[in-house]
C-alpha cells in the first residue's frame, strides 16, 4: 500500500474536520435560537472527534500523537480546503458551508465505507449516523431558510456565491489521485464532486435558490498543497495559545 | 449552574388572605403529602410568581454562564479538553432550554423571559459577571461553580413544583460529568509543571470572594420566606448551601496543596461549622446591581446574538402557529 | 468603539461599544410553536416524555428535540415529537385517586381515528405511553382507555394523541444514534485522576 498518498489522504479530511469542527463551535452560545444552538454545537463536536480518530489512524502510521499534529502544526503544514477556515460570518454563511461541505462529507464517506484501507472503511461505518443527522439538518435548512423570506432567501444566495469558488476547492485534486483508485483506497475527488454537484443541484431545485453554473465559477485551489487564506494561522495561534504556554506539560 | 445569591425579596402579589380558603388548603395539604403541584393545579398567585422568578432566574444563569467558560471554548488545549468544553458549554445551553420551559409552564412565554433579560430587567447569578482571564479561570468555573450550583439544585428539586424538579433531575445527571471534568483539569493544572500551578493558584485568589458570594447573604428569617419554606419553593437556607459546599469541597481545593485568600478559613471542630471571613457584600450588591467587571458585556452578547438571529426566527415564523406553553 | 473581550469570538462579533442600549420590543410573533418530544431509552421500554422544543415546525421539532433530549446518544433508541396544542390533557388527581375514576363514559364503538395514550404515574415525573386505542373523538378514547387500560395503579392525569399527529424517527434512521464510541468524553467516569492525587502527596510528603 502506497503509505505516503494514505497519509495525504487522512491529512486533508482530518485538517477539513478538525477546522471546520473548530470554525462551528464559535456559535455555541452565540446561535439565533437556544435548540439551534445546541444542535449546531453537537455537529461541531462530531467533526472535531472525528478528526481525532483520523489523527489517530495517522499516528498509527508512525505520525505524531493527535494532539502535537492538531496543535503543533503550522498553517502551511495544514491540508484543509480553503472553504472551511474562512470565518464564519453571519449564520447564512455559516449554513451553507455547513450544507456544501457536510453534503461532500457524507458522499465521501459512503465510498470510503468500502475503501481497501480497513481502519478507514471501519471508521466511515461508525460515523455513517452521525454524518446522516448533519445532512439532515442541513438539508432541512436550505429547505426551510431557502424559501422563506425575501431576506432569507437572498442572504444565502449572496452566501452561496461566495462560498461556491471556495466549497470546489474541496475536490482539488491530490498528487495521488491515481494511485488511492488503483489501490482502491479512494474512489477519487472527481467522483465525489460529479455525485455532489448532482446532489446540491437536486436540493436547491426545491427553493427559491439558485444553483450557480459551477462551471464558470473558479474553483479556489491551494488548500490541499499548504496554501491558505490569512485566516488559518491567527485560528491556530488561537487554538493552541494554551497548549503552548508548556507543550510539554499535561493539560 | 446557579446560585442562591438572588435573594427572595417581598414583591406584590394577591394577599394570602384574598385567596380561596378551601383552594389554599387543598394546595397545602397536597405539598405537606409531598405531591408535587402540576401547571394545571390551582395555585396561590404568590407561589406562581415566586417560582417564575426563580426558574427564569436560573435560566437566565445558564444562558449567561455559557459565556466564562465560553471564553476559553476555542482555546481548550488538546482534543479531549476541546471536546469536553465544547460539550459542556453545550449543556449549560441546554439547561436554560429545560428551564425556560418548565418556567413558561408558569404562563410566561419564553421570549417575554429573554427580552426582559436582554433589557436588565431580570437577574441571573452574580458570579458570571466576572471574567475568565486564562484557562484556569476556566478550570475553577467548570469545578467549583458547577459544584456549588449542584448543591444549590439538589435542594430545589426536591421543592413542590413538578416541572421544575423533572427539569433539575435531567439537569443534576448532566452536571456531574461537569463537577468531575472541572475537577480532572484542576488536578492537572495543581499538580503539574510550575506554570500551571501558578495559574491555577492566581484562579483560586480571583475566585474565591465571587464564590463565596454566589450562596448570597445570611437569609433573615422571614415571614414571607417562612411560607415559602413551607410551600417547598425556598428549599435551604443561603448559609445552609455554604456550609455544605465548604465541606465538600475545602478539603479537595486544600488536599492539592492550593491555597484560599481568607486565613479565618476553618472548620470548627466542636461546632463542626465552617467559619470564614465575611466576603464583601458591598462589592456583591454593586455587582449585582449591574456594576460588575463584565455585566455589560454579558448582556451586550445576548443582544446581539438575538439581534443577529433575527432574521432566521422571522424567516421561520409562520404566520397562522400559534404559541402554547408547554405541557409539563 | 469595537467591544475588546477576553473572548476572541466575542470581539470578533464586532459589538459596538455604546453605554445606552434602546430596549427592545419585540414583536409578538417571534414566539415558536412547541412541541412534547418523547424519547425511548430502549428497544421495548415504552416512550417517556422528555420536555419540550421550541420550533417552527414538525420536522424542525424533530431535528431540534434529538440534540436537546438525545444528545448522549446512548441513551435512545427511538424519538418522536407532538405539537403542544394536539395533545389533550384530562383531569389531574392526587392522593391516590385515579384519574380513571372520573370517566364515566362508555366506548361508543365508533372506530374513527386511532389514538395514543400516555399516563402520569406520579406526580413530578414524566408522562409514559400505555397503549393505543381506536375511537370516534379525545372524550371516547379515554372512556375506551379506561377500559383497555385502568389497573390496581392509579393514574393522576393522561395525555390524548391522534396517532397521525405523531412524528416519529423511522426505523432507518435509527443509526442517527450510533454514535463514535469516542463520547465519553460526556460521561463522568472518563474523569479519574485519583493516581495524579496520589503521587503528588506522595510527592509532597
Amino acid at each position: 500500500m502506497n503509505t505516503e498518498a494514505l497519509k495525504d489522504l487522512l491529512y486533508k479530511m482530518a485538517d477539513d474536520q478538525l477546522i471546520l469542527g473548530h470554525r462551528n463551535s464559535e456559535w455555541t452560545g452565540f446561535g439565533p435560537l437556544l435548540e439551534e444552538d445546541i444542535a449546531f454545537s453537537s455537529m461541531a463536536q462530531d467533526k472535531v472527534g472525528q478528526s481525532w480518530q483520523i489523527y489517530k489512524l495517522l499516528h498509527e502510521l508512525g505520525e505524531s500523537e493527535p494532539d502535537m499534529v492538531a496543535f503543533m502544526r503550522n498553517a502551511d503544514q495544514f491540508h484543509n480546503c480553503q472553504l472551511v477556515e474562512l470565518p464564519n460570518g453571519e449564520y447564512d454563511f455559516s449554513l451553507i458551508r455547513h450544507f456544501l461541505f457536510d453534503m461532500a462529507e457524507q458522499i465521501r464517506f459512503t465510498h470510503l465505507a468500502s475503501s481497501s484501507y480497513e481502519p478507514l472503511a471501519l471508521l466511515a461505518k461508525k460515523i455513517k449516523g452521525e454524518i446522516k443527522y448533519h445532512t439532515m439538518h442541513a438539508k432541512i435548512w436550505m429547505k426551510q431558510l431557502g424559501s422563506a423570506t425575501e431576506e432569507s432567501v437572498s442572504r444565502l444566495q449572496n452566501s452561496l456565491e461566495e462560498a461556491m469558488p471556495y466549497a470546489l476547492g474541496i475536490f482539488e485534486p491530490s498528487k495521488f489521485e491515481a494511485e488511492l483508485i488503483k489501490e482502491n483506497i479512494f474512489c477519487g475527488e472527481a467522483v465525489i464532486k460529479e455525485e455532489w454537484t448532482e446532489q446540491i443541484t437536486a436540493i436547491l431545485k426545491e427553493t427559491s435558490l439558485k444553483m450557480p453554473d459551477i462551471n464558470s465559477v473558479q474553483p479556489i485551489y491551494g488548500g490541499r498543497y499548504g496554501q491558505h487564506t490569512d485566516n488559518l494561522q491567527p485560528l491556530l495561534d488561537e487554538m493552541s495559545e494554551v497548549f503552548n504556554l508548556d507543550p510539554t506539560a499535561d493539560w | 449552574m446557579y446560585g442562591g445569591g438572588n435573594s427572595f425579596e417581598a414583591m406584590k402579589a394577591t394577599a394570602l388572605t384574598d385567596e380561596d380558603p378551601i383552594k389554599l388548603a387543598e394546595f397545602e395539604a397536597r405539598i405537606d403529602r409531598g405531591e408535587k403541584i402540576e401547571p394545571s393545579d390551582w395555585m396561590p398567585q404568590l407561589y406562581r410568581k415566586q417560582l417564575t422568578r426563580m426558574i427564569e432566574q436560573h435560566a437566565h444563569s445558564e444562558i449567561i454562564g455559557a459565556l466564562p467558560e465560553g471564553t476559553w471554548i476555542t482555546r481548550a488545549p488538546g482534543f479531549k479538553r476541546k471536546l469536553a468544553l465544547m460539550a459542556k458549554v453545550q449543556d449549560e445551553v441546554g439547561h436554560a432550554q429545560l428551564l425556560y420551559s418548565a418556567a413558561e409552564t408558569l404562563g410566561k412565554p419564553r421570549e417575554e423571559m429573554i427580552t426582559d433579560l436582554i433589557n436588565g430587567k431580570s437577574k441571573y447569578s452574580n458570579i458570571f459577571n466576572y471574567p475568565a482571564f486564562t484557562w484556569a479561570d476556566s478550570c475553577f468555573i467548570s469545578w467549583l461553580v458547577d459544584a456549588g450550583a449542584i448543591v444549590n439544585q439538589i435542594a430545589n428539586s426536591k421543592g413542590s413544583y413538578g416541572p421544575y424538579c423533572r427539569a433539575l433531575e435531567r439537569i443534576c445527571a448532566e452536571e456531574s460529568f461537569h463537577l468531575k471534568y472541572g475537577h480532572h483539569c484542576v488536578i492537572h493544572l495543581a499538580t503539574g509543571t510550575k506554570v500551571q500551578r501558578e495559574m491555577m493558584q492566581e484562579a483560586f485568589n480571583r475566585w474565591w470572594t465571587p464564590m463565596m458570594h454566589f450562596f448570597g447573604p445570611s437569609d433573615k428569617i422571614s415571614v414571607h420566606s417562612e411560607i415559602l419554606m413551607r410551600w417547598k419553593v425556598k428549599m435551604s437556607s443561603n448559609d445552609e448551601c455554604r456550609q455544605q459546599f465548604l465541606d465538600m469541597y475545602v478539603p479537595k481545593i486544600w488536599e492539592l496543596g492550593l491555597t484560599l485568600p481568607d486565613e479565618n478559613l476553618r472548620k470548627d471542630p466542636e461546632t463542626g461549622e465552617w467559619q470564614f471571613t465575611e466576603p464583601d457584600w458591598e462589592e456583591f450588591k454593586r455587582v449585582i446591581n449591574g456594576d460588575g467587571p463584565c455585566n455589560k458585556e454579558r448582556l451586550a452578547v445576548r443582544r446581539v446574538a438575538e439581534e443577529r438571529g433575527a432574521w432566521v426566527r422571522q424567516a421561520l415564523l409562520a404566520p397562522k402557529a400559534k404559541y402554547v406553553a408547554p405541557l409539563a | 468603539m469595537k467591544l475588546k473581550s477576553l473572548d476572541p469570538r466575542v470581539t470578533r462579533l464586532g459589538i459596538s461599544e455604546s453605554t445606552d442600549q434602546e430596549i427592545i420590543e419585540k414583536n409578538e410573533l417571534d414566539q415558536f410553536e412547541t412541541y412534547e418530544a418523547f424519547i425511548e431509552t430502549k428497544e421495548g421500554k415504552p416512550f417517556e416524555h422528555a420536555g419540550s422544543i421550541h420550533a417552527p415546525n414538525e420536522e424542525m421539532a424533530f431535528l431540534f428535540a434529538k440534540e436537546q433530549y438525545s444528545r448522549r446518544g446512548m441513551f435512545c433508541n427511538a424519538l418522536c415529537v407532538v405539537k403542544t396544542e394536539n395533545i389533550k390533557v384530562s383531569d389531574y388527581t392526587d392522593n391516590g385517586i385515579d384519574v380513571y375514576n372520573l370517566v364515566s363514559a362508555i366506548p361508543s364503538g365508533i372506530e374513527r381515528d386511532s389514538f395514543e395514550i400516555f399516563h402520569l404515574a406520579k406526580r413530578g415525573k414524566h408522562h409514559k405511553y400505555e397503549g393505543s386505542v381506536m375511537a370516534k373523538d379525545f372524550e371516547d378514547a379515554l372512556a375506551k382507555a379506561k377500559v383497555d387500560f385502568q389497573s390496581e395503579k392509579p393514574v393522576f392525569n393522561i395525555w390524548i394523541v391522534k396517532s397521525e399527529h405523531i412524528l416519529a424517527s423511522d426505523q432507518d434512521d435509527r443509526d442517527i444514534w450510533d454514535t463514535l464510541k469516542e463520547k465519553k468524553y460526556r460521561d463522568a467516569i472518563d474523569y479519574k485522576a485519583g493516581d495524579k492525587i496520589k503521587a503528588f502527596k506522595e510527592q509532597q510528603a
